[in-house]
């Protein structure tokens, strides 16, 4: 055995054909050191008992990707059990090589294969189970299943009696054939209607099989909640025709929708809210716009509150604060969250340094990301991290509202529409309300105060944005 | 006196032999047959000198060494994967993490030495001699199970191996009477009595120090401190957390129990202060558990995984030793790749076994109760339907 660890690289694929053949009867290459034809070791990864009463969980969602590496301690993925959602971890080394059961997939039996494990540096594509998954075909079975009994109970009522007592193979015939027993001979006792009689029917008239209409795909709106509120749906929610029995559908919920209700509930107890709404005359603004539109130049309302926020948190930096643990921390740089709805739920991407770009820039950056946002487009930066949120419902004829703040951030600013008042004055004005909601153990309440008025100066005479830091008036 | 002199003597000329140690390493493959090291130094409690800082470690120890923390490293993830298929049932406590505490003591024990340990005890039972296999037919209660599959998880027995044992802190005193006889006996054996954080906070624990120190039992209570009791961190259940200080008049040492060396060269001085009739010695080993609790418990409602994640990537015992055979030329990578593989290997056939074997009978239902029954008769359901006692299994530890 010595001797052939001697051999020199430039021997190798020479002598490799002949070692292969000579050792194939001995099994393994390995002792020779070709680690690269080691036997594979694929870790099969079956559905885990997370509690002791669990027979079967939901998949909720994956945090690994195929071909991602996995080393001990990983989290692989979220499984809600009878009892709660747990995180299924592993003590394995390797590359998760496929996913057989996604995310969102209810009712995986305990000890059914749910994915494959590669040893680190094998080609994970290739990689194959013994067993076959039985998992996938279960539910694929289980739901046809389900779905012949909806369309068994979609039947016309009124059969007559003989309908109702008929073997399952004729019922069978009757379904694929599209028949009415009503209208074939009986031959069985006691008016029992046969298979023979319904096959004889089927030869006699020449009727071919009804084509198995497929289930309606559930309506996906390419379009946000916010241009066409009333089209939008969950994504979820499976599209079935509600018989007069069937008074309430069930809706699943994504993962998305659980984990933003659990992010959100867990801001909400756990943040101290408190909150400073103001209202800002915004008629400055608005001429301001309609005069650069008037000359071809269009940006949007919303625009420029964004580039007034962000001046106002230059002006007042003890709002522009983020949590990092429990350290409380000054980013260097303006980076706006603002809040796009999308059909699985509500995204905010960045505008990063709002301060370094001018309003058409922030305008284009906002389309561009909330365009991709729409489309499931975005990249993980681009809506993770930032400084503050913006959510602006004043398409919506919302006047105003309060929001919840998003963590590590510290506040988040609502603003609603626009709306005409009487003026002090007596002349009519627009007025435009803004609802700061703030983490009180980050953010004073006289530092949010200043904030506020700080903004509503800024949006009542725009071009006060022109002016640098130190020229602010008191 | 004079053997004290002759003794101090002795530990100069072989700390002298350790310093000139890389000296007499030869090189066989470009490999060093021997290494030293510096381990974290000891913290010490009513001791005068504590063990050497410095540590020498030859290439065979070293390769011992790594296979088994890996063994059992690999056998405890099998354990926890064979519970979350429902194959092992009730309780199972991991040792993941906290491997190099068993393997460094185990190094240091000479083959007449004791060990009793709390319901963490897989590790152990590996180290004391019963194969991967008989652990984990054991965990799937089947006849080829170190216990015929009667004890499970918490009750593995095999020579001068007195078991995990279930409730906490109760080793504590037993440790004290295994050490009673071993004095009793008359050799210098020594009882390794090991308990967790959480443990060390009962009162028999003191009880059974009071009367080691009176008597000068050969004891040493090991404090294996993972950081938590359960669910509660080590600073809000102690309001000491110098748990080798923790005697009082028991002399006590600190010890990296994340670090074989350091445990084995603290378990060796222990040793020799408790055969020589000095009375007992409280040992703390700061540790980690990266798995939960128990299977039942997460792990990560009391403390982050990032909290886990770092342990893992800076103090974990296997990858630390890893590195440091790699860096002093003790083993190659391939080799330790291929001790991976083989321990991977033991341990997927052990998994086989441990599924495939058979249950024992219902006839063991009241078999080895007793190890010299005086009455054969057993009560059933009522005091009328009497079933017989039977010995079947060899007595463990029956002196």
């Amino acid at each position: 055995m010595a001797s052939f660890t001697r051999i020199r690289a430039c021997d190798y694929l020479f002598h490799l054909n002949v070692f292969r053949s000579s050792f194939k009867k001995n099994g393994n290459l390995r002792i020779l050191g070709f680690h690269s034809s080691a036997p594979k070791h694929v870790i099969e990864l079956k559905m885990p008992s997370l509690s002791p009463t669990m027979t079967s969980g939901t998949i909720v969602n994956w945090h690994k990707k195929e071909g991602e590496t996995v080393s001990p301690g990983d989290v692989l993925c979220e499984i809600q059990t009878d009892k709660a959602v747990m995180a299924f971890e592993t003590e394995e080394e390797g590359v998760l090589a496929k996913i057989y059961v996604g995310d969102d997939s209810s009712d995986v039996q305990v000890g059914s294969l749910i994915a494959l494990l590669a040893e680190s540096g094998e080609d994970w594509k290739n990689v194959k189970s013994s067993e076959t998954p039985k998992i996938s075909s279960e539910v694929t079975q289980k739901s046809e299943e389900s779905k012949n009994v909806i369309a068994a109970s979609h039947q016309p009522e009124g059969n007559s009696k003989k309908s109702m007592i008929m073997g399952p193979a004729v019922r069978g015939l009757l379904q694929r054939y599209g028949l009415s027993p009503n209208n074939i001979l009986v031959s069985g006792p006691r008016g029992l209607l046969l298979k023979g009689d319904v096959l004889q029917h089927i030869q006699k008239e020449n009727l071919k099989p009804v084509p198995i209409s497929p289930v309606a795909k559930p309506i996906i709106s390419s379009k946000t909640v916010v241009t066409e509120p009333k089209t939008a749906k969950p994504a979820t929610v499976k599209v079935q025709n509600l018989t007069h029995e069937q008074e309430y559908q069930d809706l699943e919920l994504s993962s998305m929708r659980r984990t933003i209700a659990k992010r959100l509930t867990a801001s909400k107890t756990g943040i101290a809210h408190a909150y400073n709404t103001v209202s800002c005359k915004v008629d400055s603004v608005i001429n301001l716009r309609q005069k650069f539109k008037n000359e071809g130049i269009k940006f949007s309302i919303n625009d420029i509150v964004i580039k007034a926020v962000a001046t106002a948190l230059d002006l007042c930096p003890d709002v522009n604060v983020i949590w990092k643990g429990d350290q409380l921390i000054k980013p260097a740089t303006v980076d706006i969250s603002v809040a796009v709805a999308t059909n699985s739920g509500l995204i905010t991407p960045i505008v990063t340094d709002v301060l370094g770009r001018g309003v058409l820039e922030i305008g284009d950056v906002v389309r561009d990301l909330a365009d991709r946002a729409r489309i499931g487009k975005l990249q993980l930066h681009e809506f993770q991290g930032g400084s503050f949120t913006i959510s602006n419902l004043g398409m919506y004829g919302i006047s105003e509202f309060s929001a919840i703040i998003n963590p590590p951030q510290c506040a988040i600013l609502a603003v609603g529409g626009s709306r005409l008042e009487l003026g002090d004055d007596g002349k009519p004005m627009t007025v435009m309300s803004a609802t700061l909601s703030y983490d009180e153990e980050a953010i004073s309440p006289v530092a949010a105060a200043t904030f506020m008025s700080t903004l509503r100066s800024l949006l009542e005479s725009p071009q006060s944005l022109l002016l640098g830091h130190r020229s602010l008036p008191a | 006196m004079f053997s004290v002199t002759l003794r101090s003597l002795g530990r100069q000329v072989h700390q002298q032999n350790k310093s000139l140690a890389p000296l007499f390493t030869y090189s066989k493959n470009g490999l060093n047959t021997e290494a030293s090291f510096d381990t974290k130094p000891f913290k010490l409690h009513k001791l005068e000198e504590g063990p050497s800082t410095s540590v020498t470690l030859s290439r065979q120890d070293a390769l011992k060494y790594y296979k088994d923390m890996q063994m059992i490293r690999r056998m405890e993830t099998a354990a926890g994967n064979l519970y979350k298929e429902k194959i092992i049932r009730g309780f199972c406590h991991l040792y993941s993490g906290q491997e190099a505490c068993c393997v460094g003591m185990r190094a240091s024990m000479r083959s007449y030495d004791a060990v009793i340990t709390a319901y963490r005890a897989h590790g152990w039972t590996y180290m004391m001699g019963v194969d991967p296999a008989g652990v984990l037919s054991e965990l799937t209660g089947r006849s080829t199970g170190c216990q015929r599959g009667k004890g499970g998880s918490m009750h593995m027995y095999i020579k001068n191996f007195y078991g995990g044992n279930g409730i906490v802190g109760a080793q504590q005193p037993l440790g004290a009477g295994v050490a009673l006889a071993l004095k009793y006996q008359g050799t210098d054996g020594v009882c390794l009595t090991l308990y967790g954080d959480g443990a060390a906070n009962q009162g028999q624990l003191y009880e059974a120090m009071n009367i080691a120190q009176l008597w000068k039992l050969p004891v040493i209570f090991i404090c294996e401190n993972n950081g938590y009791g359960m669910g509660t961190s080590v600073d809000r259940a102690s309001a000491s957390t110098n748990y080798y200080t923790r005697g009082d008049y028991v002399p006590g040492i600190w010890v990296d129990g994340m670090d074989v060396l350091a445990v084995r060269e603290a378990t060796r001085f222990a040793i020799d202060h408790c055969a020589t009739g000095k009375g007992p010695m409280v040992m703390e080993v700061v540790t980690y558990r990266y798995s939960g609790h128990s299977m039942s418990d997460p792990g990560t409602s009391y403390r982050s995984r990032d909290e886990i994640q770092e342990v893992r990537q800076t103090r974990d015992p296997i990858t630390g030793f890893r590195e440091r055979l790699l860096s002093t030329s003790l083993a190659t990578a391939e080799e330790l790749k291929d001790i991976d593989q083989e321990v991977r290997q033991v341990i997927e056939d052990a998994v086989k076994r441990a599924k495939a074997d058979k249950e024992i009978g219902l006839e063991e239902l009241t078999a080895d109760i007793s190890c010299n029954p005086i009455d054969t008769r057993v009560r059933g359901v009522t005091a009328f339907d009497t079933l017989t006692h039977r010995r079947l299994g060899p007595a463990v530890n029956n002196h």
